[in-house]
Order: structure tokens, then C-alpha cells, then sequence
């Protein structure tokens, strides 16, 4: 398997790090490690420099690490890093279903050393008004994979096709209970959808807010739901296990992997959605800069490995070029719009507790519980003996926050290593250590923790302005 | 049987495995090491390594990994204050105040000789149980992990030094920092003041190396003298080198002896640590403040101290292997680290399953014995960690605060690559030290944080669940059970209280023995 990677990748695009792998892999026991770790450990030093990118490259993934969005970043982040001879580093900007990291992508400078991992959830967003960002802030690169949505229910459930299902949720006496991710995510607005091509209102099902496919399937299995929705893949144990039924497939036609599930469309429902992860680089990056990257991401998703990856893994690959993903992403946008402000699933938002119901519980429990404490205040000594105020304990401490807040403000500018070792300098000369000494220690520390955590570790530390012309 | 574990064991003859174990308990060790670096972190890092080792090597390293990295948050956590990983918040303030007596070596070997047995326990229960223990998972619906998060915070609460009415502050306050952000149950933005950041919430991260790390070194700072203090650290770092650089084999026997002066607590944190672990969405961490919670209140002496610290190590160590359950048997990850696992599993073309156990026998009895060795492992590098922070009490403070400022700056930066996150640890660090002004304890407030999230979801996962009763949150036997407990927690903790103002009124009268010593350490 190993070789057959690198045998996959054209032989002039090698670089000295890919050949040091494809060794590695025909080699056997302890050199194959050695050479394994080595690899890991020398990445930024190993390749040639060209004219563009001549410095690391960061992949902003909007998920966290783990999920499978992360491991299509890593992947895709490897095989670039082997093409182009540079670190390319992931960072998973997380939170606020995708917004924090699409944010920091949209932010950050066209210079094309920022990717961005875009997902279906930068064309739903925006309709939730959660974000101005949409995925005109991005330039496409490639369409990397598709998954398409797809309905589980436990295998002892007396619906056996779509069709069942559907006169179950009609002749329900209370809704049937359904998840796969939170309100307003994906599969929310596959299920929404689904719901609404059939004519049915959107309270027919109640949609109970679960955190992610996995959850969900537990929920399933513990019997606190009756239908899940996500894709194929996520499900795959459960399904061979014969412990989940699936009743059909929200794409155009069969999956190639799961070649014994019927479409909806099979079934007459007139309905398909899918989730999706492209690349793409922030709005302006100059245009040799775009063509370069755009032809190294389209090679690396077209190759063979990736492919095997993206099988391995049970994704979907459905590679689409710069040239189709941006006329997708305006499709895909104008589908969201229909579906997202529609009243499948504006209906639904409507929750059994609303937004401030469990701020406001703990919000009156604190007040509860300082009235308490404040009420037997005196029983207890005050810790304030114990921390005498002196002028000059006052300024060192305003020194600490002082110099980490200059940190903050100039790090961008000047880059990590003169930064820190600007901090380090003030406070130990703050603190009364010889001016020559903490020359020497705030150098050293500054520098060995650059290596570190940007060497060993691949934390993208700020480089500064200054140095990157 | 007996030959699926001789075929198990020759797989891990392989020089490879070995050699791989050894990295990754390195790699481990530093990760851990390094406050704001969590092991999920650091298996991200790994992944792409696995695609080049067989199956076994790159399980192997994966346990290994999270193993020493668990064991490694303990360092920083008895030296500086700082927890390395969240699973060391439970008992930050007990480790490092018999660091601050000199007794870092004491309390960083019994963590290692609890992390290690714990370790143990979990792989053994793994290899005999593992398929029967996965059922459990399926008890627990939404309403059930309610209850277990409201009872890891309860102790939390009950746990902490000083008084309940404090740390149930604290704890309000970390909750009330969890609703800040785009709520994963809600489609809408919470108290964000129109920051891009902050729909993101606030990270336990930064929150926890502020609250710990920052406000000890701003503490520090405070009562910093420039010429007295350099005197001082000369004569405290003495003390404290002699202790640290002792920890060599016979105190591993003494902490071997002492924590099995105690063999039901330890059984008691095991089996806790192994019941949480195979929860998805339960781990360490909470593993660990529950495991001390149950550990009997006997005052502020060392020794008991010395029993949390057992208490909570033991149990975030034995849930390590049980998280691997319910990723290998339903194919259902139960937290970052069993996703990435189920990830390499399927780059392997091994599909988890409930026939896992038939169908890669080798490979899963291959893997459970990796478990041990990762923990035999520890032993050897754990000590020598343990060594090479000595240094750490070498170094004058005037020149070891800076050091921290700087880790905790980096630390926070680290996880999620943001600036904000550095502002945001800036600001904990102020609030940790008005905390500390109040005495009101702050591993609760880190702890709520943390929960939060999953402790509001599955509210209002229940609630709609049961379209708006409250009875769904104890129409279930096992909800109900779990709902019983933590009542019962929090009766005995009220019942206390009442008997301690009745004390406090009448402070001389002889109180019945030990509790008579948590009375008057309490109020201290």
C-alpha cells in the first residue's frame, strides 16, 4: 500500500522528502521507523525551496481534530506538503459550526499561503444570518468529496422502506423523534427538505439537537430517537452489524460503495443533498500564485492516493476542478437559500427551550449561591492576610500583563521569536536579573521554544510581517 | 484462545512495535508535558506517521501516546500549578502545594505508580470484558449523560478546598462561561458582543492555563522581592532539588506500598475510572474529579492529599483503555482521540464492529497487550521525566516566572493557533487571582467550562426529547438511579454544612475525630 503511493506520484515532481518516504517504505522493522520518525522530525528542512511557496503554508480546518473533515485537511495537507517542499500546517479554527474558522480564512492575507478546508455548512450559514462570510470571500480550488445524506432507523423498527417511513411520520400519534447534528446543520436541512418536497409540515418530525453523527447513533441504538440522518460512511459499523436498517440515499444515483442502498429518487421522492469539503484560498490571491496552487491541489486530489484515501476512509470522491467548483458554490448557495429560509426549517427552530432558558437557570442559581456565601462570610478568614500588597509587587504584576498584552498587540508584526524574546527580556530585568544574563536566557528560551513548538510540534507561530516581505 | 494470544504476543516480538512504543511514550511525555497541548493534539500530529506502520505498531503507538501524555500532565500540574491536560485539574492545587513543601518527587511518584496500575487495570478489564462492557453504552441516552455530567460537577463542587457556597460559585461562573458562543443545540449566537472570536465560546484551554498558570505567576509576582526573593529561591530550591532528584526505584516501592496501603480506594478509582471511560463523551477528566470526589474527606493532611492525588491518577488512567470499547465494538467514537482511531482502523481496511473480536482476534488481543507494554513503558521514561524536571525546582523563580509567562502564552496560542485565545488566558489569569483573593477555588470554574456545553446539549436534548416535560429526565430507571445519586451527593453535602455552622458556633466542643479535622482545616 505504502508503495504503491509513491509510485502514483509523477517521478519529476519528487522531492527529496518523498524520496526519504518511498525508502522508508520498502525498507523493513527499525530503519523503517527510524526513517519514519526522522521524517516527521526534519519535514521543514527536507525539500527544495522554490520561488513560490517559499515559506509554510497553514490549512484552516473549521472542524475539530479527529473529525472527518481533519483527516481529508491532514491528507491533503501531507500530499502538498510532499509536492511543494514546505511545511503545510493544519489548524483546526473551531467552533460556531464552521464560523470561526471560515472568519479567520476570510481574514487572513491573499498572500496564498493560507488554505482554506471549506465545507457545505459556508453556503448555509450566512442564510442563518451567523456570518457575513460566504463563499464569495473564497477562490475555489478543488471540489475534494461528497458525501450524500442518507436515513438510518434501528433494525428492529416496522419500517422497512421510505415509503413506510413516511406514512409512520404521518400516522404518528406523536412525532417521531429524529437527529444526526445539530439545529439548522446539514442533515437538519436534508431531513427539513425531504419533509417539505413530500408536503409535509415541518413539526411532522421533531428534530432533537445532537452534537455530530456519532451521538446520534448511540441516541438511536439507546432508543431516544427513531430516525438518524448522515452519511453512509459514518454509520458503516452499525450498518454491517445489521444493528441499523437504511432506508435510502439522498443522491442522484447508487453509492459505489454501499451498492445495495436505493436512492430516494428510486423510491419517488424527489430530493438529494449532500455534504461537501472543497479547498479554497481567501478572495485576491495574485493570479500566478492561484494557478500554481490550483494545479498542485488539482493533481494531488486526482492522484491515486488520495482516491485510495478517501475510499480507506469510506468517503465519497467526487473531484471537481476550479473551473466547476465555482459555478457548484454558486448553486450550492442559491439551494441553501431556498432551503434555509424556508419554513421546513424555520418551523422547526422553535425549540422545547429556547436559547436563554439554561443561561438564565445557572445565571440564578449563581445569584443564589453568592448570596450564601456572602451571607457566611464571616465564618471563614479571608485569604487577604496572606497577600500583602507592595508597590513593587504591584508593578511586577503589571509588568506580566503589560508585556503579554504587547505580545498580543505586536506579534503579528514583529513575529514570535523577537517577541518573546522581548517579553522574556522585560520581565527578567523586571525581576532583577543581571541585564547580560537575561540577554543570553530570553535568546535561548525564545529560541528553543520557536523550535519546538514550531520545529517538532507544527504550530504555525506568527513569523511577522517584517520577514515576509 | 490460547493460541490467538500466542499469535497476539508474536506480533509483539516485532522489534518495530517496541521501537515505536518507546517514540511515542517520548513523544507522549513531552506533549503532556507541555501545558496547552492536549494528547488529542498530539494523535493528530501522529496520524499521518501511522499510514507508513502496520496495524499493530500504530495502535500501539496511538495508546502509548495518550498513556504518557495523561501520566505528563502531571508534571507541570505538581511543579508550576499548571495542568497539562484537563484529566490533571482535579487535583492541581494538592500536588502542587506538597511540591511547595518540598515533597514534588513524593507526589509525582505516587501519580506515576497510580497511573501506571491504573493503566494495567484498564487493559486487563479491556481484554476480558471489552465486548461485554460495550452493552453498557447503550443504556445511556441523553438523559442518563446528563446526570453523570451533573454528577462529575457535583464533585467537583464537593471535592474542592474551602467552602461548598465557593465552589459552587466557581462552578456557576465556568457554566455561565460555557454559553458564551453559537450554541451546538440552538441556531443562535449567545453573548458575544459582536465578536467573530467568541462565537467560537471560550475555550477550556486558555481558560484552564490562565486560571491555573497565569494567576499563580502573577500570585507570584505580587510577593515577589527583587533582593530578599533571590536569597530565598536559592534556599527553597535546595529543598526542593533534594526531593525531586530522589525519585529514583525505592521510592517507586514506597509509592507502590503506599497506594496499596489502601487496595479497596484503589479498586474503588479503577473500576470509576473504567465505568466513565466506556461512556462516549466521558473521559479522564471526569473521570478523575469523580474518582476523588469518592475519595473519603479526611482533612488537608499530606496524606490526603497524597489519596486524591492516588485516587484521581488511578482512574483517569484505567478510563484510557475503556474509551477504545465503544470505538471498537459499535464503531461509535467517544471522544477526539477513538475517532482518530477508527480513522486509522479504516485506512487499514479493518472495519470495527461487534465482530471485531472474532474476526481480528490477533489484532485486538495484539492491541490489548500493546496497552501493558505501553504501560510498563511509562515506568522507566516516566521516571526519568520526573528527573528531568527537577530543574524546574533548580531555577530561581525570578528567572522561572518569565519562563512560564512565555509557556503560558504559547500554551494558549498553541491549540486552536489564535491570538484572542492569548488575550483570553491574559484575562483568566486576573480573574484567578481576584478568585484567589475571595478563596474561592478554581478547578470548578475550569470544570463547568469544559462540561458546559455537553451539560447544556443534553438538557435541552431532553427536554425535546420529551417535548418539554420535565419527567423525561427521570423516566428511565438508569436516569433515575443516576439522579438519586447525585441527590443523595448533595444532601449529605448540605447536611455537613448544617453540622459545621452548628460547630463553628461552638468551637469547642470535641467533634468526633476525623471530622473534627476537617472542620478546623476547613475553615483555614
Amino acid at each position: 500500500m505504502n508503495t504503491e503511493y509513491s509510485q502514483a506520484v509523477p517521478a519529476t515532481r519528487r522531492t527529496s522528502r518523498e524520496q526519504c518516504l518511498s525508502r522508508g517504505a520498502a525498507v523493513r522493522g527499525w530503519q523503517r521507523l527510524v526513517l519514519g520518525v526522522l521524517c516527521l522530525f526534519v519535514l521543514p528542512g527536507c525539500g527544495q525551496q522554490q520561488s513560490f511557496p517559499a515559506r509554510p503554508i497553514t490549512l484552516i480546518c473549521p472542524w475539530s481534530a479527529g473529525g472527518g473533515t481533519d483527516r481529508v485537511s491532514r491528507q491533503m495537507a501531507m500530499q502538498l506538503e510532499r509536492r511543494f517542499g514546505v511545511p503545510v500546517n493544519v489548524i483546526n479554527a473551531t467552533g460556531g459550526s464552521g464560523v470561526t474558522g471560515f472568519t479567520r480564512g476570510a481574514r487572513s492575507r491573499p498572500d496564498g499561503y493560507t488554505l482554506m478546508m471549506m465545507t457545505v455548512e459556508l453556503s448555509m450559514l450566512h442564510w442563518r444570518e451567523l456570518t457575513e462570510i460566504t463563499h464569495r470571500d473564497f477562490a475555489a480550488l478543488s471540489l475534494l468529496n461528497r458525501d450524500a445524506a442518507a436515513l438510518f432507523v434501528r433494525e428492529d423498527a416496522e419500517y422497512v422502506s421510505l415509503a413506510d417511513l413516511e406514512t409512520a411520520i404521518r400516522e404518528a400519534p406523536e412525532p417521531l423523534k429524529a437527529s444526526g447534528t445539530a439545529q439548522g446543520g446539514i442533515w437538519h436541512a436534508a431531513v427539513a427538505g425531504w419533509l417539505d418536497s413530500r408536503g409535509l409540515p415541518a413539526d411532522a418530525v421533531t428534530w432533537v439537537s445532537l452534537n455530530g453523527s456519532g451521538p446520534s447513533l448511540q441516541e438511536l441504538m439507546a432508543g431516544g430517537l427513531d430516525i438518524v440522518c448522515c452519511a453512509v460512511a459514518e454509520a458503516d459499523a452499525l450498518l454491517a452489524s445489521k444493528r441499523v436498517r437504511c432506508l435510502g440515499v439522498m443522491a442522484g444515483q447508487r453509492l459505489p460503495t454501499a451498492a445495495d442502498i436505493p436512492t430516494f429518487r428510486e423510491q419517488g421522492a424527489d430530493w438529494e443533498m449532500a455534504g461537501w469539503r472543497g479547498l479554497g484560498v481567501p478572495a485576491g490571491v495574485p493570479e500566478d500564485r492561484l494557478q500554481i496552487l490550483t494545479d498542485a491541489v488539482e493533481a494531488e486530489a486526482t492522484s491515486e492516493e488520495f482516491r485510495e484515501f478517501l475510499s480507506l476512509a469510506g468517503f465519497d470522491h467526487s473531484f471537481q476542478p476550479a473551473t466547476e467548483f465555482g459555478p457548484t458554490l454558486e448553486a450550492q448557495d442559491r439551494l441553501f437559500e431556498r432551503v434555509m429560509t424556508s419554513d421546513a426549517l424555520g418551523g422547526v427552530a422553535a425549540d422545547a427551550a429556547g436559547g436563554m432558558v439554561f443561561p438564565t437557570v445557572i445565571g440564578s442559581l449563581l445569584l443564589l449561591a453568592a448570596a450564601v456565601a456572602v451571607s457566611t462570610r464571616g465564618a471563614a478568614v479571608s485569604n487577604e492576610a496572606a497577600l500583602t500588597m507592595s508597590r513593587e509587587g504591584v508593578l511586577n504584576a503589571a509588568a506580566v500583563v503589560l508585556s503579554v498584552a504587547a505580545f498580543i498587540a505586536s506579534v503579528d508584526l514583529v513575529g514570535f521569536l523577537v517577541a518573546a524574546t522581548l517579553v522574556l527580556l522585560v520581565l527578567l530585568l523586571r525581576f532583577g536579573t543581571h541585564p547580560l544574563k537575561a540577554g543570553l536566557i530570553a535568546l535561548t528560551a525564545a529560541g528553543a521554544v520557536q523550535l519546538l513548538f514550531a520545529g517538532v510540534l507544527r504550530v504555525p507561530l506568527p513569523r511577522g510581517l517584517w520577514f515576509e516581505g | 484462545m490460547a493460541e490467538i494470544l500466542t499469535a497476539a504476543a508474536t506480533t509483539l516480538a516485532d522489534p518495530l512495535v517496541w521501537g515505536v512504543v518507546v517514540a511515542a511514550a517520548l513523544y507522549g511525555v513531552a506533549i503532556g508535558s507541555m501545558p496547552g497541548l492536549t494528547a488529542t493534539m498530539g494523535v493528530a500530529l501522529f496520524v499521518p506517521v501511522t499510514f507508513w506502520l502496520p496495524p499493530v505498531p500504530a495502535l500501539a503507538g496511538i495508546a502509548t501516546m495518550v498513556a504518557c501524555a495523561i501520566f505528563a500532565g502531571d508534571i507541570p500540574t505538581t511543579l508550576l500549578r499548571i495542568p497539562g491536560t484537563p484529566a490533571s485539574a482535579a487535583y492541581a492545587a494538592e500536588a502542587h502545594e506538597l511540591a511547595r513543601q518540598g515533597q514534588a518527587g513524593r507526589a509525582l511518584g505516587m501519580a506515576l505508580v497510580a497511573s501506571i496500575t491504573g493503566g494495567l487495570f484498564g487493559a486487563v478489564v479491556l481484554m476480558l470484558l471489552g465486548s461485554q462492557l460495550a452493552g453498557i453504552a447503550s443504556w445511556f441516552s441523553v438523559a442518563e449523560y446528563f446526570w453523570l455530567y451533573t454528577l462529575g460537577l457535583s464533585c467537583a463542587v464537593l471535592v474542592a478546598p474551602g467552602r461548598v457556597s465557593l465552589s459552587l460559585v466557581s462552578l456557576l461562573l465556568g457554566l455561565l462561561c460555557s454559553t458564551v458562543g453559537l450554541s451546538a443545540v440552538h441556531a443562535e449566537p449567545r453573548f458575544t458582543l459582536g465578536i467573530p472570536e467568541l462565537l467560537g465560546g471560550v475555550g477550556f484551554i486558555p481558560a484552564m492555563v490562565g486560571l491555573f498558570g497565569m494567576s499563580e505567576v502573577l500570585r507570584n509576582a505580587l510577593a515577589l522581592r527583587r533582593r530578599a526573593g533571590i536569597a530565598a529561591d536559592a534556599a527553597s530550591g535546595q529543598a526542593d532539588v533534594g526531593s525531586v532528584v530522589n525519585t529514583a526505584p525505592p521510592v517507586v516501592s514506597v509509592s507502590l506500598q503506599q497506594l496499596f496501603s489502601r487496595p479497596v480506594a484503589w479498586l474503588r478509582s479503577a473500576v470509576i475510572g473504567v465505568f466513565v471511560g466506556v461512556l462516549p463523551g466521558a473521559g479522564a477528566d471526569i473521570a478523575s474529579w469523580v474518582a476523588s470526589a469518592a475519595s473519603p474527606r479526611g482533612g488537608q493532611s499530606d496524606d490526603t492529599k497524597m489519596h486524591r492525588i492516588a485516587d484521581a491518577c488511578t482512574a483517569n488512567s484505567s478510563s484510557l483503555a475503556a474509551a477504545w470499547i465503544p470505538a471498537l465494538v459499535f464503531g461509535i467514537p467517544g471522544d477526539s482521540v477513538t475517532a482518530m482511531v477508527i480513522g486509522v482502523l479504516a485506512m487499514k481496511n479493518l472495519d470495527p464492529g461487534p465482530d471485531v473480536f472474532q474476526k481480528q482476534a490477533a489484532l485486538v488481543y495484539g492491541l490489548y497487550l500493546t496497552f501493558m507494554l505501553a504501560n510498563l513503558v511509562l515506568l522507566p521514561i516516566g521516571l526519568i521525566a520526573i528527573r528531568a524536571a527537577g530543574f524546574v525546582m533548580q531555577t530561581p523563580q525570578r528567572i522561572l516566572l518569565p519562563l512560564i509567562v512565555l509557556l503560558c502564552v504559547v500554551g494558549s496560542f498553541a491549540i486552536n493557533g489564535s491570538l484572542f485565545d492569548v488575550g483570553l488566558m491574559l484575562m483568566f489569569g486576573l480573574v484567578g487571582v481576584a478568585c484567589d483573593r475571595l478563596s474561592i477555588p478554581v478547578g470548578p470554574m475550569v470544570l463547568g467550562i469544559i462540561l458546559g456545553g455537553p451539560l447544556e446539549e443534553r438538557f435541552v436534548q431532553t427536554l425535546s426529547g420529551g417535548r418539554g416535560s420535565l419527567l423525561a429526565f427521570v423516566e428511565r430507571p438508569v436516569a433515575a438511579g443516576l439522579a438519586a445519586v447525585v441527590g443523595i451527593a448533595w444532601l449529605v453535602a448540605i447536611a455537613r454544612l448544617l453540622r459545621r455552622g452548628h460547630t463553628a458556633k461552638t468551637p469547642d466542643e470535641p467533634g468526633s475525630g476525623q471530622e473534627a479535622t476537617t472542620e478546623a482545616n476547613a475553615s483555614n
